[in-house]
């Protein structure tokens, strides 16, 4: 009889560690795919911060914005060509 | 009544057989249905989801985005979840821009949903909200809507291409969706445990395009503001490099303000565009020497039941005087010179009636006839550019043969397609050549016909000073219904830019300007100045400056060493005009010994203009310094090549010297 409650309590024992593992696994495998959405998540938030970011650079940069500026706040103008003037930099002076 | 012995056997029997049945059954559900039954209880337990693939970018030539794909979410709300309904609901509402009754409705419902899409900085506060639950999706994004609209196109509202380059190259940007499987509960919630992916998605390729965004805002504002001012119907600007065939900017917009491919979709009688190409034919075939005059007929020539006026009538016209006036009875009467043979396959061989092969769903081939179908004076009427339709980017196309040596290549939108994520290059566009159309001489002899037009001819409004520009005038009567419409007409404008090895060339057609003149000398030309202003002016614009300078009139009488060297610089731009304004005489500054770039500079703050004769320092100019001369006028700044050589060699650091007034 005793021999037989030694099995049964090894089963026990090998059962109880079995689902102890499993449920470990599973547990930092949930942690890890939260951290992970969490991470895409901030991901995400920073290309959309990005975008944003360049789309109001661009909108700043664009002649519909820039042009207007600079003609009333600097008295500047868009050059006629001649007032453009290229000049041709001798060869190693780059 | 049965003795216990044999009923003892009958609750026996009944049990095996309870307990065979019950076999039996576990034999058919789990041997003969297992399978299906499986089936069912993974389909309860688990869901298969699609996995989006990221669409590919859309960038300009130099890497500025046009169309991008990103992260954005639907939006759940499940009211009976929310912890403080009163300060949720206020954070929901103002991240998501909803009213108090929307928001109130919500509520009522057991699950409202807001499909947006909502960007993720818009949500990002809603994340840890309980009660809100989050669905991603891809979308696509165009940075500046405005840009190029009609020429990339968009996604309809299903995510599936649909119109423009979108469409076109949408087996390379859409890229393949994966698939995945995900646990869920037995109200369908998904787990948040791992995604067991069958099969990765695989994102879209980048299209590097060939457009230049700078230069298509300057199309874009300079065609809006044309057709504000003239109070036309529509136009069209095409900007493309003649030696690749890479279209650089391309603008077109109707009266109403919306935009559509009409550079590709919408044709057009070009009128006195296509006397160059008659020229083209004549030129090449040696039916015409500079010399052969004919007469001009006083502005008034009845030919075969038809009269051909001229609006600027000569006594004698050679072949330039023909294309530099834009006669009307010079050309046709040198094209009688021609079989209509020749003459249809010369249009043919510029492109005209076919398509260009350019990479848009949508294309016109316009309308050229075979000479079967002409009528007796279909001659005449195809060398004014009448009895033959084209579209503004075969006219571009046609005219970059010339500016490209006489040989005409396929346009092109796209330079590169690269693998995602920086990934390697795997096209890139190189050159392809349709056939010759002219001889290398004919096309230089062409482009010289082009350029008296803009120094002494119809296109002088489209001159600059220190730039030669080759161009071609047409106005044409427009076709309504089929007939000639009365006081309507097609303003159209072609430019090579420089005349010399050109690096642009432009398309302008304004329909039906309504304010002031209807001609294009008047309307397509000054546009077309405007915009190449603009271009030399910016500094990102697809245009090789060293080139230019040495295009550049003032700039040739000064060969720089060799090309490898070159550094292109504009004169600074914000320019400083000078407090006293323009018109008094003022003296003009010693600037001997400064640098080029500071004796311009210190010239321009005095209100002269300049013009350069040579490189390296400033020797004298003309008018000398300390001469006055009107503001406003041009001042000739000569330069010395050597002084800096001579200042070098000595070992001494380059003269400099703080500007004079």
């Amino acid at each position: 009889m005793a021999k037989g409650r030694h099995w049964v309590a090894l089963w026990l024992v090998a059962f109880l560690v079995t689902t102890w593992l499993v449920y470990a696994r599973q547990t930092a495998a949930i942690r890890a795919a939260r951290e992970l959405a969490d991470l895409r998540a901030r991901r995400a938030n920073l290309d959309g911060h990005r975008a944003d970011l360049e789309r109001r650079v661009r909108a700043a940069e664009s002649r519909a914005v820039l042009v207007p500026r600079a003609q009333a706040r600097l008295g500047l103008h868009l050059p006629s060509d001649s007032e453009i003037v290229l000049v041709p930099a001798p060869s190693g002076s780059r | 009544m049965a003795r216990p012995a044999v009923r003892i056997q009958v609750v026996e029997f009944g049990v095996l057989v309870g307990l065979a049945l019950l076999v039996g059954r576990a034999a058919q559900v789990q041997i003969l249905h297992g399978r299906r039954w499986a089936e069912e209880a993974q389909a309860q337990r688990t869901e298969r989801i699609v996995l989006q693939a990221r669409r590919g970018t859309l960038y300009d030539r130099h890497g500025t985005p046009l169309a991008v794909t990103q992260e954005t979410y639907h939006v759940g709300i499940a009211p009976n979840e929310l912890r403080d309904p009163a300060a949720d609901g206020a954070l929901i509402s103002r991240r998501l821009g909803l009213t108090a009754r929307t928001w109130q409705e919500a509520l009522r419902r057991r699950y409202a949903y807001f499909a947006g899409p909502y960007s993720a900085l818009e949500v990002q506060p809603l994340r840890s909200v309980r009660g809100v639950h989050l669905e991603s999706v891809l979308n696509r994004f165009y940075p500046d809507p405005a840009v190029a609209r009609a020429t990339i196109g968009r996604l309809g509202d299903d995510g599936l291409a649909a119109s423009g380059l979108e469409r076109t190259l949408d087996s390379l940007l859409a890229g393949r969706a994966g698939a995945a499987v995900v646990l869920k509960d037995r109200a369908g919630r998904e787990y948040e445990s791992p995604a067991r992916v069958i099969a990765p998605p695989v994102p879209g390729l980048d299209v590097v395009l060939t457009l230049d965004a700078e230069l298509q805002e300057i199309a874009q504002r300079a065609l809006d503001d044309a057709l504000r001012r003239m109070d036309a119907d529509a136009g069209d600007v095409v900007m493309l490099d003649p030696g690749t065939g890479e279209v650089l900017a391309l603008a077109s917009r109707q009266r109403d303000g919306s935009a559509r491919p009409s550079a590709f979709t919408d044709t057009f009688e070009p009128g006195s565009l296509a006397k160059i190409f008659a020229a083209a034919a004549l030129l090449s075939l040696r039916r015409v020497s500079p010399t052969d005059h004919v007469s001009g007929e006083g502005g008034k020539w009845r030919v075969l039941g038809r009269t051909i006026t001229d609006d600027d009538p000569q006594p004698s016209l050679t072949m330039a005087d023909a294309i530099r006036v834009s006669s009307n009875i010079a050309i046709a009467k040198f094209a009688a010179r021609l079989t209509p043979a020749e003459q249809y396959a010369t249009l043919r061989d510029f492109g005209f009636g076919a398509f260009t092969g350019i990479e848009f769903p949508a294309e016109a081939t316009g309308r050229l006839r075979p000479p079967s179908e002409w009528t007796r004076p279909s001659a005449a009427s195809l060398a004014m550019g009448y009895e033959l339709s084209v579209t503004p980017i075969q006219v571009a196309m046609a005219y970059g043969a010339l500016a490209n040596d006489g040989l005409l290549l396929q346009p092109t939108l796209v330079r590169e397609v690269r693998s995602a994520s920086g990934g390697g290059v795997r096209y890139r566009h190189r050159p392809e050549p349709v056939r010759r159309v002219v001889s290398r001489d004919v096309a230089a002899a062409l482009r010289n016909l082009l350029r008296g037009v803009v120094e002494r001819g119809t296109g002088t409004e489209a001159a600059l000073t220190n730039f030669p520009v080759a161009a071609k005038t047409g106005t044409a009567r427009r076709v309504v219904n089929g007939r000639y419409a009365a006081g309507e007409y097609t303003a159209s404008f072609a430019a090579l830019f420089p005349a010399d090895q050109p690096q642009l060339v432009l398309v302008v057609k304004l329909d039906n300007p309504h304010k002031g003149s209807y001609f294009a000398a008047q309307t397509a030309a000054p546009v077309t100045r405007s915009m190449l202003e603009q271009a030399l002016a910016a500094r990102t614009v697809a245009l090789d400056r060293a080139r230019l300078s040495t295009a550049a009139p003032r700039a040739t009488a000064a060969p720089a060493d060799d090309d490898g060297g070159l550094v292109p610089y504009v004169v600074p731009w914000p320019y400083q005009p000078d407090s006293a304004g323009v018109g008094p005489r003022r003296a003009v500054p010693d600037v001997a010994g400064l640098g080029m770039r500071e004796a311009v500079r210190t010239l321009h703050r005095r209100g002269f203009r300049v013009a350069l004769r040579g490189w390296g320092v400033a020797e004298h100019t003309w008018p000398a310094a300390g001469d006055s001369a009107a503001a406003g006028s041009m001042v000739t700044l000569f330069a010395d090549p050597h002084a800096g050589d001579r200042v070098r060699s000595r070992g001494a650091a380059p003269p400099r010297r703080g500007p004079r007034r």
